[in-house]
């Protein structure tokens, strides 16, 4: 076929104003009005039934749902391991001892967080016996009382700077809710700083144990007011004097055989790795 | 003619300094200019060959070529020419190099968007490299798979490509032929290649002619001109000028004709391509080759595709950073969707189809050169068929025998099968006159005869020893029944011999002429028993009649006509009711062409030309509207005075046409014309002179046997057993793979909304990826492409020989109506289908769909390790990507199971399930297939770390059924609907 001679731009312009409106046939876009009316009907009646389709299988998949508890756990078996106050960056926690706005906000996080633990809030909390699990069988769940005086130096009581004011940050570690998990042994969190001899680190309560006591989890409709136990770590490092002080910290769980602290992939499972970095 | 004179000695390519209208024989200027002007050459090169030579003396001849008529060119001096004109053969076609070929595949297509989708990839990458310390890899892997599918698939096009050409190759094994030419006076063989212009050539029957050649003598020489013209019969070959037209003068012979019989001296007075063959093959390799129908449509195809990628593409890239990504999260975004948005399978899917259906074409004795001519045939309107040697035997049969005053009709089939006693009357081989006859015709068939032209233009006669007779001799003679008619003065009746009366002259005359008005080549026949006077041994002399000529005995005429192949008028017959116009396009002379044209059907019955019409009501043609006349043939010498307007009201005029003695450029004027008109023309032919319209064609098909090597390098469809009505298995086949194609592609774009749609509402509504595009890929290039290529099984749904041919400007292969059935309608519910199993996955393990929308950044945010769901769990980073990769798994699974109705929704356009059938085997094993890989991948252990899919529980298998059967039982209602109601609202919104 011999070449098509190249249209010149008001042809092809003259055609495609012709195509989004021709007034010879009426037809706005390659349709006229009625056309558009009943194919934009067609989509409007099939959409329409597509949507009531899957709003009903939708509803009829909710109904088969429990309200309390997922379907399926078994993506969740283990815990993760997270710490708190959220860093602004990754995990690293960076500020500087003689700027108090620089560890604000962490301040204020961890009095909002703690804010459950008071002791007030929890006057209605059930006292529940140590070192075994707290099984209930409902229908109302209680929940057992997480007094922040086990965190010690780090309950923002003694010291509501919790330890920046000084260089000597606190971080809480927290275990993740997973329903009806059941640890065994005896878990606690163990942290060790990477960095050799910079930091010493001191866990709250002691040996940063967790009791059983806060376990089983029954979810949030059931179990409403379940205070997650807390492990607090306090990095003192050795050489004050020093202008930059940083340490690295690895803490998992360990004493429980069913709580896993080893995965490849997973970086937070069972553990947590975080940085501190403190200037003077 | 004075101009030519004054050449003197000067060779031919030193002067003619102007670009004047070149003649044949000035060669070297031709070569010069070739490349400057090829555009104006192929002009020139369509234009009627121009030859004065044929016209010289002999003397003229000799001064022209400066070359002595006995002796030759001197060996010094033939080196000299053959050093400036170069070797006498053709250019080959020039051939692009298969690099060339490689990168096109490369970055033809979708294959751009891959390329544009990998180095997005690499980029975002790079970008996450120098950003992060740890970046993560699935960019950079994602990138490499992409450029990997598009090398692959460009490998696989390039395999198929280079694999159908292959087969090219082996026709082009040229085998070196000798010429005998006379240098300085001495007889020397020499390679064809090395004859030059001035050479005295010797040529004798049963060689191919070197060059073209000027005859300067003649001994009962005859050429077989029927690859150049397309004329069966040998023509004579002689010193003289005959006629003006250099193709019908006796005095030249062709290059590559071949000389019959006798032996002829000639000048070689054209080498090369500069040969009238030369020209028709480089304006053939000249010529400028449309696209294939199909290709065409693909490239439409390819341009909806990419312009919906595009702008899905950039218009959420906008959308994205308008709502606050980032330019490298906006990146991924877009590289996901433009792999959404791109059937990556499609293009070797589509490749493999018209493999599949190349290969049943050549079990069917149809070869196709290059796959996308496959589908050329299904599409085509207007076959213009040669006659000579495609629509008949190419071999001069005895049609009919007239003696005892009765015509008898002679079996012409090829077999010598077919059943003469319908037609005509029976044999009366109990006749005398038979047997006298057929002993005429037997003995005067290429006996030993001597030329006679002097006196018996076309007469030939022998005289034979007869040991049962006293009488000893017997002249026998056979040749134009006027001329035999005035020898005889008696004739033969039932054996028994009678004077020659009015009556018989009478009976002579109709019989004669209704022969003759058949187009057949019609020979009388009579014999004469020599008186005992001429004894054993007598020595007859032609040249000096010494034997008696007079007062013979006539005895029969018998006809003959290269009859047409038994299975053409059937094929014809098919290809009309298939709404194709078959338009016979000859060399040969008009009556012929018009009698084989009814005879195959190609003028059917009862059809006149206006001429006919004339004829019957005695009126002169001018007054006969030649409209009213639905059939026409077209004298080429009429052909070459008309405009393009003028040919073209012929051809839209008529819907039975005939040409007659078309030049082989003509034959490409006839070709261009139909596809003026926006025809898609198919050319069948077997010798050179068909070349150029063969190449010019839509799909140019040529005779596996007969064929010229010329031919079979310019077709692109090669009949292996020269029979035209392969042609109509490859008409079949040609619509059944467009209307497969059709199907194979809705099967296919359906499944690209479910791929989109993710990645939308990933943006928009803020949800956890629903669909990776890693499950994509897996869908694309994985689960959709054995069913398919399966669809390419598919048998037809109705009688595709009974439809019109498709027209090429509104029957697309996508059309919008298509686009919408796989996008609008079962796209969106394969989509909903997804989308469930989605949320039913996630609702299940704790996040229920209220809580999803806005979760986005949260759940993407590798350091928000305490993710808390519906139920107040907690999850990390990992454990929510695990659980996001099991939905993508089990959308994969969904749209799997989607497909499924899908595949068997698109088994037809028209028909219920029901009345098709589930018996393409193929088809079940694709959705087997499709299954298993499906399950294979979610379960294989590794499959985790290695694509991210992970195993499912049965339950999400089923999530996506509804929603499939949902597909099924819409699809049946609709074509329900449309065969209710034909040409109804839903058959023109929704019927692709």
């Amino acid at each position: 076929m011999t070449k098509k001679e190249k249209k010149s731009f008001n042809q092809s312009l003259a055609e495609w104003k012709l195509f989004i409106y021709n007034p010879t046939t009426g037809e706005f876009l390659g349709r006229t009005a009625k056309s558009w009316g009943l194919i934009l009907l067609f989509y409007l009646v099939f959409y329409g039934f597509l949507a009531a389709l899957f709003s009903f299988t939708m509803w009829a998949m909710l109904q088969t749902l429990n309200d309390e508890v997922p379907k399926y756990r078994d993506q969740i078996p283990s815990p993760g391991l997270t710490v708190f106050p959220k860093p602004l960056t990754a995990l690293e926690y960076s500020f500087t001892v003689s700027d108090p706005r620089s560890y604000q906000g962490y301040i204020e996080d961890l009095r909002k967080f703690l804010k459950p633990y008071d002791l007030e809030e929890q006057k209605n909390l059930t006292a529940c016996p140590d070192g075994a699990l707290f099984e209930q069988k409902g229908p109302i769940y209680g929940a057992c009382q997480f007094p922040v005086a086990l965190l010690q130096a780090c309950s923002g009581v003694d010291d509501p700077e919790f330890g920046y004011s000084r260089g000597n940050p606190c971080v809480l570690v927290k275990m993740n809710r997973i329903i009806g998990l059941k640890p065994q042994g005896e878990p606690r969190i163990e942290c060790i700083s990477k960095s050799e001899n910079t930091a010493a680190l001191s866990t709250y309560p002691p040996n940063g144990l967790i009791d059983l006591k806060y376990f089983p989890y029954y979810g949030k409709k059931l179990h409403v007011s379940y205070l997650q136990p807390l492990v607090a770590v306090q990095v003192s490092f050795n050489a004050t004097s020093s202008t930059v002080n940083e340490v690295t910290v690895e803490c998992k769980i360990d004493g429980s055989p069913n709580l896993k602290n080893q995965d490849d992939r997973d970086k937070f499972l069972g553990r947590v790795v975080f940085k501190v970095t403190a200037r003077a | 003619m004075g101009r030519w004179g004054t050449r003197g000695t000067v060779t031919p390519h030193e002067q003619n300094p102007s670009p004047r209208p070149r003649r044949e024989s000035n060669t070297g200027k031709r070569r010069k200019t070739k490349r400057k002007k090829k555009k104006t050459d192929l002009e020139e090169l369509k234009k009627e060959v121009v030859l004065e030579d044929h016209k010289l003396t002999l003397e003229e001849l000799s001064a022209k070529y400066s070359v002595d008529l006995t002796m030759g060119l001197s060996p010094r001096r033939a080196q000299e020419i053959l050093r400036q004109d170069g070797p006498n053969t053709l250019t080959p076609p020039p051939t692009t190099s298969k690099w060339f070929k490689f990168c096109k595949q490369l970055f033809s297509g979708f294959s751009i968007l891959l390329w544009v989708g990998a180095i997005l990839c690499f980029v975002a990458y790079g970008i996450q490299f120098h950003q992060k310390e740890e970046p993560t890899k699935d960019n950079l892997y994602l990138g490499i798979v992409l450029a990997a599918v598009v090398i692959i698939t460009g490998c696989f096009s390039y395999y198929q490509e280079a694999k159908s050409s292959k087969i090219m190759e082996s026709f082009r094994n040229m085998v070196p032929q000798q010429a005998l030419v006379i240098r300085g006076g001495e007889k020397i063989q020499i390679n064809v290649e090395n004859v030059v212009v001035g050479d005295l050539v010797e040529v004798k029957g049963g060689d191919r002619i070197p060059a073209d050649l000027r005859l300067i003598s003649s001994q009962g020489c005859k050429v077989d001109n029927s690859s150049l013209t397309g004329e069966s019969e040998p023509q004579t070959r002689s010193p003289e000028f005959t006629h003006e037209n250099p193709l019908e003068t006796h005095n030249i012979c062709f290059f590559s004709t071949s000389c019959v019989e006798g032996t002829a001296q000639g000048i070689v007075i054209a080498t090369g391509d500069s040969t009238v063959m030369g020209r028709i093959a480089s304006l053939t390799s000249g010529l400028v080759v449309g696209k294939t129908p199909i290709a065409v449509e693909i490239e439409h195809f390819i341009h909806l595709i990419t312009a919906v990628a595009i702008f899905f593409g950039v218009s959420f890239f906008g959308l994205s950073l308008i709502l606050g990504y980032g330019w490298l999260e906006s990146v991924i975004f877009l590289i996901g969707i433009i792999v959404a948005n791109v059937p990556e399978g499609l293009l070797a899917t589509v490749t493999v189809c018209l493999t599949l259906t190349a290969k049943r074409m050549a079990q069917k004795n149809c070869l196709v050169k290059n796959l996308e001519a496959v589908e050329t045939l299904g599409s085509t309107s207007t076959i213009c068929s040669d006659k000579t040697g495609t629509l008949t035997q190419n071999r001069m049969t005895v049609a009919h025998i007239w003696f005892d005053k009765t015509i008898y009709k002679a079996d012409t089939s090829e077999e010598q099968t077919g059943d003469s006693s319908g037609m005509g009357k029976t044999f009366a081989k109990g006749s005398a006159t038979w047997f006298i006859l057929a002993r005429i015709a037997g003995l005067c068939n290429r006996a030993d005869f001597k030329a006679h032209q002097e006196t018996l233009p076309i007469a030939k006669m022998s005289i034979h020893l007869q040991d049962d007779s006293n009488q000893t001799h017997v002249l026998m003679m056979k040749g134009a029944p006027e001329r035999i008619l005035e020898f005889c003065s008696s004739y033969l009746l039932k054996g028994v011999e009678y004077p020659m009366d009015d009556e018989m002259r009478n009976d002579f005359q109709k019989a004669y002429m209704e022969l003759g008005g058949l187009g057949e080549r019609v020979l009388g026949f009579c014999f004469l028993n020599l008186p005992s006077t001429f004894s054993k041994g007598f020595k007859f002399n032609t040249d000096e009649i010494n034997f008696p000529m007079d007062n013979l005995c006539f005895v029969g005429l018998v006809s003959m006509i290269d009859p047409p192949r038994a299975a053409v008028p059937d094929a014809v017959g098919k290809c009309r009711s298939a709404g194709i116009k078959v338009i016979m396009v000859t060399g040969d002379h008009p009556i012929t062409a018009k009698a084989i044209a009814k005879g195959v059907g190609i003028i059917s019955e009862g059809n006149e030309t206006a001429e006919d019409m004339a004829a019957q009501l005695q009126v002169p043609i001018s007054q006969i509207n030649t409209r009213e006349a639905k059939a026409c043939v077209v004298h080429g010498s009429d052909l070459k005075d008309m405009t393009a307007e003028q040919l073209d009201e012929i051809l839209k005029n008529h819907t039975e046409i005939v040409f007659a003695r078309t030049s082989p450029q003509q034959k490409l004027i006839i070709v261009e014309g139909c596809q003026r008109l926006g025809a898609i023309v198919a050319v069948t032919g077997d010798g050179v002179n068909d070349s150029p319209a063969l190449k010019k064609a839509d799909i140019g098909i040529a005779m596996g046997i007969t064929g010229s090597d010329v031919s079979k390098q310019a077709a692109n469809m090669i009949l292996l057993d020269d029979n035209f009505a392969s042609i109509v298995t490859g008409v079949e086949e040609g619509r059944l793979i467009f209307d497969n194609l059709k199907k194979s592609i809705a099967y296919t774009l359906t499944s690209n909304i479910p791929e989109i749609t993710p990645f939308l509402l990933f943006i928009i509504a803020n949800i956890p990826l629903p669909l990776g595009t890693i499950t994509i890929l897996c869908i694309d290039l994985g689960t959709d492409m054995v069913p398919a290529i399966s669809l390419a099984y598919e048998s037809a749904e109705s009688d595709i020989m009974k439809r019109a041919p498709r027209n090429p400007r509104s029957d697309n292969l996508v059309n919008h109506r298509l686009i919408g059935m796989a996008y609008g309608q079962i796209g969106m519910i394969q989509a909903l289908a997804g989308f469930f199993t989605y949320f039913v996955i996630l609702a299940e393990n704790g996040f229920k769909p209220s809580d999803l929308l806005g979760i986005r950044l949260n759940w993407e945010d590798r350091f928000f390790n305490d993710l808390e769901d519906s139920y107040g769990q907690q999850w990390t980073y990992e454990q929510r990507k695990v659980l996001e990769f099991t939905c993508h798994t089990a959308f994969f699974v969904s749209i799997v199971i989607a497909q499924w109705a899908d595949l068997i929704i698109c088994k037809t356009r028209h028909n219920s399930v029901f009345q098709q059938g589930m018996k393409n085997k193929i088809l079940i094993f694709g959705i087997m297939e499709e299954t298993f890989l499906a399950a294979f991948l979610s379960y294989t252990p590794g499959m985790d770390t290695a694509l991210r899919m992970y195993p499912l529980k049965l339950s999400w298998w089923f999530c996506a059924t509804p929603y499939s059967i949902l597909i099924f039982v819409y699809d049946e209602i609709r074509k329900l609907i449309i065969r209710r109601h034909p040409g109804g609202w839903l058959e023109r919104e929704t019927y692709y």
